[in-house]
């Protein structure tokens, strides 16, 4: 419905002296999505979030947020921007920074903030200064500043950066939280296997144009593996060998290649037949990171033929 | 987001230095004052010691006022420099900018608070350091100045004369670049500053060249004007020597046309310090 868009880019073009970051580029997106952009280095996935936000007025096109257009403050009211590699005062404690934001903002929500904290358990560093934490618990308040209080669009780029594998988690359940809060969240970020997680939606770019979209389901297609869920392992790998299928045993199954991705009802013909006992079986999907390798392969590809 | 920029300047030891250097000013004047207060000025000569007698406290006040106003005004000038051109790029460089730019605020307000804040720190330290310099004289030489509010105005406008000039050129050319034009664009209007009084009390006797360069050196970067607007309105009204001095331009009053000229030029700097601010891409 077209209420529900929030993120309305039309048309834009965007050059740096003679490096064209974005060209002819378009997008809505929806209220209340998780969204990433995905691109190689360079594809331009910063500067349409800088765009934006205002940072980076474009060339040509416009573009608005809750259709204001983002040259005017009044599109940012409820919005919150982490950049990459922000370096807060080494003097401040995160009580001050929010303090500052605070009297920005003309809002108090100072609670908010102390549960986001808790969220992202770094309460404890609420009186430390900035330059007395590790670069994890640095970014951790970051994002505690940045999302706290009742955002309606949060942009976050690269969120995950300098953050352990526990941190990693937390960030994602905060993702997960923002948006049962009624936010849109937009990512930008490397790591496939993070965004993959929490988003629903991902637009590809590359070269500054966009070259798919979608849900994250509806992009990844079947593979030509099929995985078995089988306590007696061993003896179904041996079996559908006999029946020429080339098997790998894994932990508590087994992964099958098939002929070709549509002939999975005949291996699961197969798989009854042995009358071995399995608990479960799917053709399994393509992982996001195999999505992104294969999107930007067919650009590649189309790159180089109109080259040629 | 101006009382962040003050938060953040209060922090810098730049600032905390200049603190330092303020205090142990003002010590060392009140050292020196103290002293002269007390000192034997007789010679042993009959006319020396005649000439000693007609002078009053206003003008050992004029001396004293004279001797410190220029250290002062270099330590407040050092100042400025320095944090009016790191106040912008720093914010810029570190990462902060895109930051505070995608919070709901315009991008004037964001420029004029963040440069505000040094303006403010300077405007407090030279207000100290001359509020001392005055308090100091006149304890120990009773003194009535020419014209207080006058002093006020005065250095605002020199002030933000080399604010002005400061928070542009930081935009466009690096740090250490925009400090030392801004450094020498002080001293070479102070120099002809000096010039363009003693030029006034020899109407039609200066080298024509001369008079078009100082003029131009006025006009172009009128922060002088301020700082003798400052020493003209601190001085004694009453002091016997300021007539011999007055010869050589030192207390000659600053018409308020110039600093409201000072102030336009400021504006002018600021607006186009500004436009370039509003295109730069973060």
């Amino acid at each position: 419905m077209e209420k529900d868009i929030l993120i309305r880019v039309d048309n834009i073009s965007k050059s740096f002296r003679k490096v064209q970051a974005l060209s002819g580029f378009s997008l809505s997106v929806s209220s209340g999505s998780i969204f990433s952009l995905l691109g190689p280095n360079g594809a331009g996935k910063t500067t349409l979030m800088k765009i934006l936000l205002g940072l980076v007025g474009s060339d040509s096109g416009s573009v608005t947020i809750y259709d204001l257009p983002v040259s005017s403050p009044l599109s940012r009211r409820n919005v919150r921007y982490l950049p990459e590699n922000v370096t807060f005062p080494s003097w401040a404690t995160p009580e001050v920074l929010f303090r500052q934001l605070e009297r920005i903002r003309h809002e108090s929500s100072t609670e908010e903030f102390r549960q986001r904290c808790i969220e992202l358990e770094c309460a404890d560093l609420m009186k430390r200064p900035l330059g007395k934490m590790s670069r994890g618990q640095k970014q951790r308040v970051a994002l505690s500043l940045v999302t706290a209080g009742k955002p309606d669009l949060v942009l976050l780029d690269e969120p995950s950066s300098g953050l352990d594998p526990g941190g990693r988690i937390l960030v994602r359940n905060l993702i997960r939280n923002l948006s049962s809060e009624g936010a849109t969240v937009l990512i930008n970020s490397h790591l496939l296997g993070e965004v993959e997680r929490v988003c629903d939606t991902a637009t590809f770019i590359s070269r500054g144009r966009l070259i798919a979209e979608g849900e994250l389901d509806s992009l990844s297609r079947q593979t030509g593996l099929a995985y078995i869920e089988t306590d007696n392992a061993d003896n179904m790998k041996l079996s559908l060998e006999k029946l020429g299928y080339s098997c790998r045993k894994e932990s508590k199954g087994v992964v099958a290649e098939l002929p070709d991705p549509s002939s999975f009802p005949d291996l699961a013909r197969s798989v009854l037949d042995t009358g071995i006992r399995f608990t479960g079986m799917n053709q399994m999907r393509e992982s996001l990171e195999d999505v992104f390798l294969r999107i930007m392969q067919n650009d590649s590809e189309q790159g180089d033929d109109i080259v040629s | 987001m101006f009382l962040n920029g003050i938060e953040q300047l209060l922090r810098r030891k730049i600032v905390l230095t200049a603190a330092i250097a303020t205090v142990a000013f003002l010590g060392l004047y009140w050292w020196g004052v103290s002293a002269a207060s007390s000192a034997d000025l007789s010679m042993g000569h009959g006319e020396a010691d005649m000439a000693v007698d007609m002078l009053g406290p206003e003008d050992a006040a004029l001396a004293a006022i004279l001797t410190a106003g220029p250290l002062a005004a270099t330590l407040v000038t050092a100042l400025i420099i320095v944090i009016g051109s790191t106040m912008l790029p720093e914010e810029i460089g570190q990462g902060r900018m895109p930051f505070w730019l995608s919070l709901p605020q315009t991008r004037l307000k964001v420029y004029l608070s963040l440069g505000l804040a040094p303006l403010a720190v300077s405007y407090a330290l030279a207000l100290i350091l001359f509020g001392g310099i005055f308090l100091i004289t006149s304890i120990y030489f009773p003194f009535t100045a020419r014209n207080i509010p006058f002093v006020f105005i005065s250095m605002l406008a020199w002030l933000t004369v080399v604010w002005a000039a400061v928070m542009l050129l930081s935009l466009v050319l690096k740090k250490i670049a925009s400090m030392l034009i801004v450094f020498f664009l002080s001293s070479v209007a102070s120099l002809f500053g000096g010039l363009y009084e003693i030029m006034k009390m020899f109407p039609g006797e200066t080298p024509k060249a001369l008079e078009t360069i100082t003029h131009t050196v006025i006009y172009v970067f009128p922060a002088d004007r301020g700082y003798r607007g400052v020493l003209y309105g601190l001085i004694p009204a009453d002091a016997v020597i300021t007539e011999n001095l007055a010869f050589f331009g030192v207390t000659a009053s600053v018409p308020s046309l110039h600093l409201v000229y000072a102030f336009f030029w400021s504006l002018v700097l600021l607006s186009i310090g500004y436009w370039k601010f509003r295109r730069m891409d973060f």
